[in-house]
């Protein structure tokens, strides 16, 4: 037995409260979690995304297309090491409101490119082979069921018309720059699917360079190449153009930010007002101790001990919920209606360190004012009360 | 020498002093008003004394119990226990003298709850060095002493009033205090109980020559103490 051990048993004594002050921060701690989840699923494209890879687009907008011709003036700009293109398709499974993140892609350069993307090799060759062939991320597959050799059709969103492919690969990625709720299929196949006057043109032009340090250089040189030219170009490096996206985000960020320190807010209070009625109460019985020889500094032991131990066992709860309700839960329904935007909704390991400390640094927070009070109190007249 | 004469007058007390007060006062301030509980009061407590302190409420017994206690500084004069002065003591200062010299008995017990009656023994030894294993063997001690081993691993609530002041007792000379101060310490209990709390109490007194100062209404009570002082309105009669 200890200071800290009779404090740990000072929480059994109204158990009823101290149950519901644990699940209390275990619920507040939770939502804690799961917004803090959402904040990085959000911002997991601008930490991944590639930093040695430049995304070349129209200078006006990305809805504007690009002719597939600047495709070779961008792999003749130095310092550029490869270069694919590609063009987002959208599509989506009839009967599902959810647009896919489907891309057609230079398949052969595609591939090279983006080497993240992990494929069998025997589904790569068929993949490469195949006019009509789509690889689909592990995610996806999961989500519709789908399977290699499947047969699928899409409705076209931005392109009309009803899309035929078959998946010939399933891939998963060994850097998540690229994330696993994509389709790619062949860029040949939707261009010579439309009508003459849209073919040739690309979304976007994607090049490889030496390093991230070079790449602001090479951007440079490649949007001066087409300053003359009728379609002027604007080139980043992947992370700037998620960022670019981020920002347009970034009320809805700062509202999540808001949202989650209210939360830590009325977990500060429903510990501070758990710690106060259990002092009030033990006036006299801290009185007794202060008596017996206890210092003021053991009696501020006792009660931090106690709010840090209904803390840290919401905490605790907390953690242990929120890896099955999150990862299984709340992430397996944002990956099938909102996957665009969560493609990666996982609870992060330094997230469920950070709910433990903040736990024991709020019930420090709380407690600390009744616990000062506690230690001040007047032993003899809290012993002339006690009859 | 009369033996008659010797059979009437009493003994006089050769033990030596252990509390000593002189000229002690206690003022408290209620708002404007200055309340003087304490009247330069004079007092000498033998070594081994079983003293019982009576008088109507708010005739100051509480007051000079906690001053003896060291849980309060005087507003004047001097209190010396074994020679040492408390009056000019720090509060920290006081407390660990507290935690070393008195043992403290209440009449409504005081026992944590949560804590099993070893526990609660084993309580104020949290305040020394001694190893968990030797402060269990005290207060195993300890709880012999009072005849509720075998209660040992009980909660509060699984023991009765006086099974209770009885591990209180326990607690209160776990640390083999100088001293035990015991306000109404059998004011919750039966006669019964009452008794056999009073009865315990002689024996601290008589066998382990424990000082003991007890503040009380209960005429039976003061009985069984050697002297019974008697104040009011902050004064010894």
């Amino acid at each position: 037995m200890n200071l800290v051990s009779v404090a740990i048993q000072n929480t059994r004594r109204n158990l009823f409260r101290s149950i519901l002050t644990v699940v209390g921060v275990a619920i507040a701690m939770l939502a804690f979690l799961l917004l803090r989840t959402v904040l990085s699923a959000w911002l997991v494209g601008v930490q991944h995304a590639a930093t040695d890879r430049l995304a070349t687009r129209h200078k006006v907008t990305f809805v504007m297309p690009l002719p597939k011709r600047y495709v070779d003036t961008v792999r003749q700009v130095p310092g550029v090491q490869a270069v694919t293109w590609m063009t987002f398709f959208g599509g989506k499974v009839p009967g599902k409101e959810e647009q896919l993140g489907s891309v057609a892609v230079d398949a052969p350069t595609f591939l090279r490119v983006y080497d993240e993307l992990v494929l069998p090799e025997p589904q790569r060759e068929h993949f490469l082979r195949d006019r009509r062939g789509a690889i689909v991320g592990v995610a996806l597959a999961r989500q519709f069921g789908w399977k290699v050799g499947d047969r699928i059709t899409l409705a076209g969103t931005t392109f009309a018309g009803e899309w035929e492919f078959s998946v010939d690969g399933i891939y998963t990625v060994k850097r998540r720059s690229v994330d696993e709720l994509s389709m790619f299929f062949h860029w040949s196949y939707l261009n010579d699917s439309l009508p003459t006057q849209l073919r040739e043109q690309v979304g976007w032009i994607s090049s490889k360079v030496a390093s991230a340090r070079e790449a602001p250089i090479v951007a440079k040189r490649i949007d001066d190449g087409f300053e003359s030219r009728e379609t002027q170009t604007l080139s980043m490096s992947e992370r700037a153009v998620n960022n670019s996206f981020m920002g347009m985000a970034s009320t809805l960020l700062d509202a999540i930010q808001i949202v989650s320190l209210v939360i830590l807010v009325i977990m500060l209070l429903i510990l501070g007002n758990t710690i106060a009625m259990g002092v009030r109460e033990r006036t006299q019985e801290y009185a007794v101790l202060r008596a017996i020889g206890f210092l003021p500094r053991h009696v501020v032991i006792f009660v931090l001990g106690e709010a840090t131990a209904l803390a840290s066992a919401g905490g605790l709860l907390a953690v242990a919920l929120g890896v099955p309700f999150i990862n299984s839960g709340v992430a397996r329904y944002l990956e099938e209606n909102m996957a665009g935007f969560f493609p990666f909704f996982r609870l992060a390991a330094r997230d469920m360190l950070l709910a433990l400390v903040l736990s024991g640094v709020l019930a420090v927070l709380a407690a600390l004012l009744p616990a000062l009070r506690a230690s001040k109190l007047q032993v003899t007249d809290a012993l002339r009360k006690l009859g | 020498m009369n033996v008659l004469a010797h059979a009437r007058l009493p003994e006089p007390d050769v033990r030596p002093t252990l509390i000593a007060l002189r000229g002690v006062s206690k003022t408290y301030q209620r708002g404007k008003e200055s309340v003087e509980v304490l009247k330069e009061l004079d007092l000498d407590v033998p070594e081994g004394a079983f003293e019982a302190l009576m008088g109507p409420s708010g005739s100051g017994k509480s007051t000079l119990l906690h001053l003896i206690a060291a849980l309060d500084a005087p507003t004047g004069g001097s209190i010396k226990v074994s020679g040492v002065e408390l009056a000019s003591m720090s509060e920290n200062e006081r407390a660990h003298w507290r935690a070393h010299n008195v043992g403290f008995i209440f009449q409504t017990y005081n026992l944590m709850p949560v804590l099993s009656a070893l526990q609660n023994v084993e309580l104020p030894l949290l305040l020394t060095s001694l190893s968990s294993s030797e402060r269990k063997r005290r207060a195993q001690i300890a709880l012999q002493a009072v005849g509720i081993a075998d209660r040992a691993h009980h909660r509060p609530n699984q023991l009765s009033g006086g099974q209770q002041q009885r591990v209180a007792i326990a607690r209160a000379i776990v640390s083999d205090p100088t001293i035990i101060v015991a306000d109404e310490p059998t004011g919750d209990l039966d006669r019964h109980s009452a008794d056999q709390i009073l009865n315990l109490l002689e024996r601290l007194n008589r066998e382990l020559n424990k000082t003991i100062i007890m503040v009380t209404h209960d005429p039976a009570a003061a009985e069984r103490a050697g002297t019974v002082r008697r104040l009011n309105k902050g004064a010894l009669l």
